[in-house]
């Protein structure tokens, strides 16, 4: 791609490490590409060195590459040493770099080491390397080999402690090995479940030990905070979109129990795919799969029963509507008169009034008190579902921002998420909503007015300030 | 993606068309847009860009595309017919002024009847613009607008009608769409009024008069100079004092003055009507046009957000730059064994520190002692080759990867006894996922499942007495 040719000077960093470590499950989460490699629990999964580039606003900013994982780094360092005491005696002397160097020359790199060997090879092509360790290991000899070898690439290494979570983890013994070798700069970073602010860490670390591309490294925290808030803001707003559809929901049921039935029957199944639907474009938003969660099941809707015909909002929302529309809709036909010279005064203005929204209103009303009086009841989902909704929504949204794309179980979406859904106020943009059932999309398609619009919004910075408080 | 014919959407009408695709997609749910989005990502750039691709691509399945062609069929259209309301209704306005001829021409009340719902509307449009307000923009614009929408009846036309107004709403921008279409139908009405007025005056006599029960004739003189200076300043005639204070007495018929007449209401029709009118639209046109070309998405919209991350993807895969050789299967080594005679010996490899050692040996087994750096491993390796042991028991960490140089190590060891069995530490804890690739691992060095043990007691049994 042009991209490429555009930022040549992309900074390399490999990702290096003892094999099964986490080096591929790294490379998934600092991508966000759950897809990437192969990660399996068993070792020596990854061949070969696979790259992937880091874009941020459109420019390629970093490239990182996932290598094989180092699986007999004593030998390796015994034959390396075995060449530079040859070379010594042979009257040349060898630094770091050049050994390893006239190793990738021998017939060993492409064979018994092979996999070695592309570590090293693509470790000398970077400008820095990643060095992932699973910290429930001990510290033995194979990984201070391991940093021996990589040191010798010359290039600034930095330790990555993965698994640090884990109760097993040997964090300090970690720390200390390392900083014996000079490696004081340690990140904690499990590439499950990154602590949020894990890759601004990273990031900034590499920037100090690579100061020449600081400004890439600002450029790429900056984006990616940037993009965290913004699908943050998004989630929100999709939960708010699912809720006012849910809450506005209003159906005409006669009052016969078999069609009462049958009536709860249909809206059950629409709010639970309506929930799916908004799980679905949760996931897409984080890039995550299907499988990345399992979704417990919406307890049963018992339908609610009311009585609103009078309440206040629903009143309001009516004179507004004829206030608003039919005096628009006046004004218009006014201009119609005038302009066919004042012959129909009057025709003219009460037709505009009525093409302004005041007529739907008021044929939407007189619908709903002819039901009313000819015995029909109105069907609406009960607050204890909707708060169910939002809670497990955002219970999802928080675990999604938390997920790193190398984990591998799916998140359990609670059937009954805490004690507390059942009670609480809800927030006033429901109430507007129970008033506005052309605003539920559960039943075909809603309308899509600016003032849903505006109570979506309204919902959603709500639910934001809820969500983060709870973080 | 096909050849898109004729005239395709400009910049403007492929936000236009995004907005469109956001609105169906926030009604009906998120469209299936696999191809839409490769070739979005194909055509690369700003996110904006990539966003109008998608847009494209998806519009032209759906219809949306053919729909906006259409849309702007009926906006002409809706603007053609009336264009020649306007136009027709202004000729009708100078009809009814001017009447037939039999009677004389009030001139005040004809100028009255000719501007004045005019520069009333004019003074109610420029209230409103200074109001503020989404839909400002002069009830004729607005009428326009809703002809439009009456000639568009399919879903796709009212989508396109409605997301076209929010976008430009949402940028003020409704207003001076709706302003210049005004101004437009009032241009093209006081021209028709122009051209109807010119028309009656070549081919009826008209007398010219004016009344007033308590004004003073200087008055009228006045107004009728005042009035009359501008239109007199292009070279039009102005009727002079003399045939003002005449025509307020009687019915004048000087050829000159009712020349003087005409002249003068068309030069006030022209200068307070016409010409106004006509530099307003322009104004408008201008600035809308130029306001349309530079309005972009709003891509914080939760539509767009959405979209961000398939659209841009905060990486991009470089592919594999160093694969994989060893087609070579890691062949199972079975290990020739040497006839060892020599005591039991036991040897931990890369044992925990934390672990102590030696275990709790019988007396008579021979403590090799933890293997781990490449001097240990030297060490126990030359000890074992000089006194092969009968038996040989392997203490592996289990909940380590096994590696292959782990399992290289434990190969040439086990070579060096008569029979060697593995002790997996720990290998009993009941969560360890590892301690089945130990298994396969060892497999391939030729281990029977027999010969990994994972109990202490068991293991430790069997290098005291061997197999009893
Ligand atoms: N719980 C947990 N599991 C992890 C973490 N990182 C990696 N894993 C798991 O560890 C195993 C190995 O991960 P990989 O990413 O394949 O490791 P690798 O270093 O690429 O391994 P090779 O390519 O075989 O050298 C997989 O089963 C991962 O799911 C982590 O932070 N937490
Ligand atoms: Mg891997």
């Amino acid at each position: 791609m042009a991209m490429s040719d555009k930022m040549p000077s992309a900074v390399r960093i490999a990702l290096v490490g003892h094999t099964n470590t986490g080096k591929t499950s790294l490379m998934r989460t600092l991508t966000r590409d759950g897809r990437f490699g192969e990660v399996s629990s068993r070792p020596s999964t990854t061949r070969h060195v696979e790259g992937a580039r880091l874009i941020a606003d459109n420019e390629a900013l970093v490239e990182l590459y996932d290598t094989p994982g180092m699986e007999d780094p004593v030998a390796l360092l015994e034959q390396i040493d075995a060449l530079v005491d040859a070379a010594r005696q042979s009257g040349e002397s060898l630094d770091g770099p050049a050994s390893i160097a006239r190793f990738l020359e021998l017939p060993e790199a492409e064979g018994r080491f092979e996999q070695e060997a592309k570590v090293l090879r693509q470790m000398l092509a970077s400008d820095a390397g990643l060095f992932v360790v699973d910290a429930r290991d001990p510290v033995l000899a194979k990984h201070r080999d391991e940093l021996a070898l990589l040191g010798r690439c010359a290039r600034p290494l930095l330790p990555i402690l993965n698994f640090v979570r884990d109760p097993e983890a040997n964090e300090p013994a970690w720390r200390d090995a390392l900083a014996r070798l000079g490696l004081h700069a340690v990140i904690r970073f499990d590439t499950v479940a990154p602590e949020r602010d894990g890759e601004r860490v990273l990031y900034g670390k590499l920037a100090t030990l690579l100061d020449a591309y600081r400004p890439a490294f600002e450029k790429l925290i900056a984006s990616r905070e940037r993009e965290a808030l913004a699908r943050r803001g998004a989630g929100v707003h999709l939960i708010a979109e699912m809720l006012i559809d849910v809450a506005a929901c209003r159906l005409r049921v006669e009052a016969d129990a078999s069609e009462l039935a049958s009536a709860i029957e249909g809206v059950n199944q629409r709010v639970r795919s309506r929930e799916q639907a908004c799980v679905d474009a949760l996931l897409s938003l984080y890039r995550f799969g299907r499988d990345d969660v399992e979704t417990g099941l919406l307890p049963l809707i018992e339908g609610r029963w009311e009585d609103d015909l009078f309440n206040p909002e629903t009143l309001r929302t009516m004179g507004v509507k004829l206030g608003g529309g039919a005096a628009a809709g006046a004004a218009a036909g006014l201009g119609l008169d005038l302009m066919v010279g004042g012959l129909s005064l009057g025709v003219a203005t009460a037709i505009g009034a009525l093409a302004g929204g005041g007529w739907q209103t008021l044929r939407h009303y007189g619908d709903r008190l002819r039901g009313k009086l000819a015995g029909h009841q109105e069907l609406t989902v009960d607050d204890a579902i909707l708060r169910l909704l939002a809670l497990r929504a955002l219970d999802l949204l928080s675990a999604l921002e938390a997920r790193g794309h190398a984990a591998m179980t799916p998140f359990k979406q609670a059937a009954e998420a805490s004690a507390d859904w059942r009670e609480g106020l809800l927030p006033p943009s429901i109430a507007s909503a129970r008033a506005h059932p052309e605003w539920s999309g559960l039943f075909g398609t809603m309308a899509l007015e600016p003032e849903r619009e505006a109570v979506v919004g309204a919902l959603a910075t709500e639910l934001g300030k809820l969500g983060a408080a709870g973080a | 993606m096909k050849q898109i014919p004729d005239h395709s959407p400009d910049r403007f009408e492929r936000r236009w068309l995004a907005e469109s695709i956001r609105l169906l997609e926030a009604g009906r749910g998120p469209l299936a847009d696999a191809d839409a989005v490769r070739a979005s990502r194909r055509a690369g750039g700003e996110f904006e860009d990539r966003v109008l691709v998608r847009a494209l691509v998806l519009g032209e399945r759906e219809g949306l595309l053919d729909a906006l062609r259409d849309w702007r069929g009926f906006e002409r259209l809706g603007l053609l017919i009336v264009a020649l309301l306007a136009l027709l209704s202004g000729f009708g306005m100078a009809l009814g002024v001017l009447g037939d001829g039999t009677r004389p021409v009030n001139v005040v009340w004809a100028l009255g009847g000719l501007l004045g719902l005019h520069l009333f509307g004019l003074l109610i449009w420029l209230i409103g613009m200074s109001l503020g307000g989404r839909d400002a923009g002069g009830l004729l614009g607005k009428g326009w607008q809703w002809l439009a929408r009456r000639l568009a009846r399919s879903a796709s036309s009212i989508l396109l009608g409605r997301a076209r107004t929010d976008f430009l709403a949402s940028a003020g921008l409704n207003r001076w769409a709706l302003a210049a279409v005004t101004h437009l139908v009032w241009l093209l009405a006081l021209l028709g009024a122009f051209v109807g007025m010119v028309l009656l005056f070549m081919l009826r006599g008209y007398q010219f008069t004016w009344e007033t029960t308590i004004l003073s004739g200087d008055f009228f003189a006045g107004l009728v100079a005042g009035l009359g200076w501008l239109p007199g300043m292009l070279g039009l005639e102005v009727p002079d004092v003399q045939t003002v204070q005449a025509s307020g007495v009687g019915i004048v018929a000087s050829e000159d003055a009712r020349r003087a007449w005409a002249q003068w209401l068309l030069g006030c029709v022209l200068v307070y009507g016409v010409v106004p009118r006509g530099l307003l639209w322009a104004g408008c046109q201008t600035w809308f046009r130029r306001k349309r070309a530079a309005l972009t998405l709003d891509l914080g919209l939760p539509g767009y957000l959405v979209l961000s991350d398939r659209l841009m993807p905060a990486s991009e895969r470089i592919g594999v730059t160093d694969p994989d050789h060893s087609a070579s299967a890691r062949g199972s080594s079975r290990q020739t064994h040497l006839p060892g005679v020599g005591a039991p010996t036991i040897v931990g490899i890369e044992l925990r520190p934390e672990r102590a050692w030696p275990p709790a040996i019988a007396s008579g087994v021979i403590d090799g002692g933890r293997v781990d750096d490449r001097l240990q491993r030297k060490d126990a390796l030359a000890r074992l080759a000089a006194m092969p042991p009968a038996r040989l028991l392997l203490a592996c960490d289990a909940r380590l990867s096994p590696d292959r140089g782990s399992l290289g190590l434990i190969g040439e060891m086990s070579a060096c006894a008569a029979d060697c069995r593995i002790w997996l530490v720990d290998g009993a804890a009941p969560d360890n996922a590892r301690l089945g690739h130990w298994m396969e691992g060892l497999a391939g060095l030729g281990f029977e499942p027999g010969q990994i043990i994972s109990g202490e007691e068991q293991a430790l049994k069997w290098l005291a007495h061997g197999d009893e």
